[in-house]
């Protein structure tokens, strides 16, 4: 499968540091963004470690196959192998922030979200925690495969304010979940196949506060490759004011093959469709 | 520092220093502002100190919250807004300084910055109050395929993020056909629902009659085929952990 990906941050218009961080590694197939909090430059180490644990955790586990009762905390059943590698990445990176964040004083109550993107052989895994998000583009339709930990977000979920309610609230920057705040977390984790010419958009909420899903897809639609595409995102959030730090992973994939396992031909075709008429007959007689 | 002033029928009946980091209102006797009215839910609503702001949230009341006539769920309170819980009224009164602070901030943009919860502490306070969370779990769901054919397969709870449904002795629910693929058609859980997806063989996949040679979002009660196999998907309420 054919991959094409690119990462960009921009500080902002409004922010002295940066403390967002992203991951592009096509070696194994994982792209993240993670948007750190806490002052004194904790929000930065916050948002580097994660990615950088993540990273690291997940290429060694990989690499050696590590049985799932290895890997840190319990497996999730509902998911693959690649699905439980990254749920235990987060936990261990969870876990580090956390610890880092108790032991040292300039890093106390730092903390950060995390958005990461898995692309193995016919599987996808999304996986976040916080408000970093990431959008898949297929099908000219643009869909979220991440879910906000923010108390509007939850609001949203339970039915009590709108969509568009939860988008203005003065509340929205307010999370319920962060890597680093707790010793344990739970992340979100999705699982889909992947298809030809998905797109994917990763990105803090430097650029989700400015720009609607809409002007997301627009943009996506119309660029071709991921660094133009990258580059248009974070010029719409500096028009805007950007008065945060904006970080966006684009990844493209080219085409992905649906197995034809039987190599017929079209002749073939009608005599299985017949075949699979006989077994039809078969099974309804009992036989 | 600020202060709440209840009022019932235009009469003043007590000024609330906001002293604490919350507060709640509500009929039990344990709430700090205690309004003994029926038409006020036993732990009708709290206000929280956010990073030097008041922030107003309905606790799920049965007659709700307004702040200024309109219907709340939370809310960040300026001076003067007047909070009404069944037929008393709050009247919200910052400091000169709180009101300076806040118009100051207001030209900074305000809780802009990205803040966490401090659910530790929230959970604290609601176990000494005995009041159940405020973000109640939405009962969880989860999606299940009935086969409809004569397979005998019948019904079958889709338990993982991913279900992979095919030839392969690695899916998830395996079904037998000359042309079926190893890996036929996936069934994905993402945010927005269930999600079906075709994956290769040489066995078409229908959903309630139409071709899907990508994929298609499932609703409750839709009919997918898949050469000779048929069956219906729906949601089920399961009991969360």
């Amino acid at each position: 499968m054919q991959i094409k990906s690119c990462g960009m941050t921009d500080v902002g218009l409004q922010r002295e540091g940066n403390e967002d961080s992203f991951s592009v590694e096509d070696r194994f197939g994982l792209y993240m963004v993670a948007d750190g909090m806490g002052g004194h430059l904790a929000g930065e180490v916050a948002s580097r470690v994660a990615v950088e644990m993540i990273n690291k955790s997940f290429s060694k586990w990989s690499e050696q196959v590590v049985p799932l009762d290895e890997i840190f905390g319990f497996s999730d059943e509902s998911l693959s192998r690649e699905g439980n590698y990254i749920l235990g990445s987060i936990r261990l990176a969870n876990r580090v922030i956390y610890e880092m964040a108790c032991d040292y004083e300039q890093y106390n109550g730092m903390g950060t979200t995390i958005v990461s993107l898995l692309v193995a052989s016919g599987l996808i895994v999304a996986a976040n925690v916080g408000d970093s998000r990431m959008y898949l583009v297929r099908d000219k339709r643009i869909e979220r495969l991440s879910k906000d930990h923010t108390i509007v977000a939850e609001h949203a979920e339970m039915g009590v304010m709108t969509e568009e309610e939860a988008a203005r609230s003065p509340l929205r920057h307010i999370l319920t979940r962060s890597l680093g705040s707790s010793e344990n977390v739970d992340a979100e984790v999705f699982e889909i196949t992947p298809s030809s010419e998905d797109r994917f958009i990763l990105c803090s909420d430097g650029l989700t506060d400015l720009a609607t899903d809409e002007e997301i897809l627009h943009l996506a639609l119309k660029e071709t490759d991921p660094q133009r595409l990258c580059r248009r995102l974070i010029d719409l959030a500096l028009e805007r004011g950007a008065h945060d730090n904006t970080t966006v992973v684009t990844v493209f994939l080219g085409e992905v093959e649906k197995k034809m396992e039987a190599s017929f031909g079209r002749l073939g075709v009608v005599v299985a469709d017949a075949l699979n008429g006989a077994s039809r007959i078969k099974r309804k007689l009992g036989l | 520092m600020a202060k709440l002033i209840l009022a019932f029928n235009s009469q003043v009946i007590r000024e609330y220093p906001l002293t604490r980091e919350s507060m709640t209102m509500g009929r039990q006797e344990d709430n700090s502002i205690v309004i003994d009215n029926l038409a006020v839910s036993a732990y009708h609503a709290k206000i929280d100190k956010v990073g030097g702001e008041y922030i107003l949230t309905d606790l799920q009341s049965t007659n709700g919250t307004f702040v200024n006539d309109e219907k709340v769920v939370s809310h960040k309170l300026s001076h003067g807004d007047n909070v009404v819980i069944g037929k008393h009224v709050i009247l919200f009164v910052a400091t000169e300084e709180e009101k300076l602070e806040a118009e100051e901030k207001e030209k900074r943009l305000p809780l802009d910055r990205t803040m966490l919860l401090d659910t530790a502490k929230q959970r604290e306070l609601l176990a000494k109050q005995k009041v159940a969370p405020p973000t109640v779990k939405l009962p969880e769901k989860v999606g299940v395929i009935s086969f409809i054919d004569d397979s005998g397969l019948g019904e079958i709870k889709l338990t993982k993020k991913l279900t992979k449904i095919g030839k392969a002795e690695t899916s998830e629910i395996k079904l037998s056909g000359l042309l079926m693929g190893a890996t036929a058609v996936t069934i994905s859980r993402r945010p927005s629902g269930y999600v079906i997806s075709f994956a290769g063989g040489r066995t078409k996949l229908k959903v309630n009659g139409s071709v899907v040679k990508d994929n298609v979002p499932l609703s409750d009660f839709d009919t997918v085929e898949l050469g000779s196999y048929k069956f219906q998907f729906y949601q089920k309420e399961v009991k969360s952990a």
